[in-house]
């Protein structure tokens, strides 16, 4: 699956499923700092990424 | 495996989850949700009475987008108030120009009076050029916060607006507490401004105060309002920004930290007595502003950066 970060670099990682969640942890990301789009729809970080799903990790601008 | 990916009270897919991780909410009850705690908030805290005219700080980023949006939701359940919304033009190079354009074309799509009210207009110089003077980016945030506050202050009295709101979150109000603690600013700790105290200043009102920034984020995703927008330049350099990661990272340890916090800041406030009443209020030296002191903060900030 691909992952695109939020300085929108893409990594690739293992197609096995996976929660969204671990993928963050091993980003050393904070979900509460992040929206996270899996293949263009907002999700729930527990929700399993696997096979071919894109993932977008967006992160939350300061000030507003 | 699909029963998690859904949301609690429909069958649509689930865009966020609640933090006990029990309730998921889909893109549509995710907007009623939000919207009726900020109606509760309002409610409850008496934020908004019949006849106000309510001036909405409007940086076209995202709090203040959704606080926008919501506010605008919510007015025709309230009695004769009104809105307007403010926009400063602080003069940042690279960032504001964008968050502005978003303002314009958020207001014209809602049908809501704006008015752009410009930091050289107001103070002789933009940010940009203040903060040159200064000589470093250090005290930015400082210097953009009170002369930001003296500018919507004053458009606000122009428009006669009653009430100003602004989009501090639920993360916004926590980080400003324990910056106030860090410090050691008591009088900004216990200080309320949402009644308006002291009584002569128009109160300032939050009704996200209660939302998280994470789910101010997803609403505006739902309500197809999010654009990511250029970060402040600015933002790296203040305590603040240091503050937020501390705070993310013990909420997401210890969930709940940032509720405890404005417990605490409540509990302080209970225990400091009554606001300052308006007996310590005197007009600015300068500028004829109604202060605390003899200059005001803003005209401080200005003196102290030349001409
Ligand atoms: S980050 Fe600081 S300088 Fe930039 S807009 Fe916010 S308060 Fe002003
Ligand atoms: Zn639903
Ligand atoms: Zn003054």
């Amino acid at each position: 699956m691909q992952v695109i970060l939020p300085d929108k670099t893409v990594v690739t990682r293992g197609d096995d499923p996976v929660p969204i969640e671990s993928i963050l942890h091993d980003l050393g990301i904070l979900p509460a700092s992040v929206i996270v789009l899996k293949n263009g729809k907002v999700v729930p970080e527990d929700v399993i990424a696997s096979g071919d799903d894109q993932i977008r990790i967006i992160r939350i601008a300061h000030g507003g | 495996m699909v029963e998690a990916d859904r949301c609690s009270f429909c069958q649509e897919p689930a865009v966020i989850r609640g933090r006990e991780q029990a309730e998921r909410w889909c893109a549509s009850h995710l907007a009623v949700h939000l919207e009726d705690r900020v109606r509760e908030h309002i409610r409850e805290n008496s934020l908004v009475s019949p006849g106000d005219h309510i001036a909405v700080a409007l940086s076209g980023g995202k709090d203040s987008t959704a606080l926008l949006l919501i506010l605008t939701l919510l007015i025709p359940e309230w009695k004769e108030v009104s809105i307007t919304a403010i926009t400063v033009d602080e003069g940042i190079a690279e960032y504001r120009d964008e968050t502005i354009e978003s303002a314009v074309s958020i207001t014209r799509h809602l049908g809501i009076r704006h008015h752009i009210i410009s930091f050289p207009d107001l103070f002789g110089a933009d940010l940009d050029t203040l903060i040159r003077r200064s000589g470093s980016g250090e005290r930015a945030c400082t210097i953009c916060g009170v002369l930001r506050r003296k500018a919507l202050a004053e458009a606000a009295r122009m428009i006669g607006a009653t009430k100003i709101a602004t989009g501090h979150n639920l993360d916004d109000e926590a980080q400003s507490v324990l910056m106030n603690v860090l410090r050691g600013d008591l009088v900004r700790l216990v200080q309320d401004s949402s009644s308006g105290e002291p009584d002569c200043f128009i109160p300032r009102i939050k009704p996200l105060a209660r939302i998280t920034e994470k789910e101010v984020v997803a609403y505006l995703f739902v309500r197809d309002s999010y654009s990511e927008l250029p970060e402040c330049p600015y933002a790296g350099s203040a305590l603040r920004s240091e503050i937020r990661s501390m705070l993310g990272r013990l909420e997401y340890r210890h969930p709940g930290t940032r509720e405890a916090l404005l417990r605490s800041q409540a509990a302080i406030r209970k225990q400091g007595g009554p606001p300052a009443s308006s007996e310590g209020v005197r007009r600015c030296g300068r500028c004829g502003t109604l202060c605390n002191s003899e200059i005001c903060q803003a005209c401080r900030i200005l003196e102290s950066l030349g001409p």
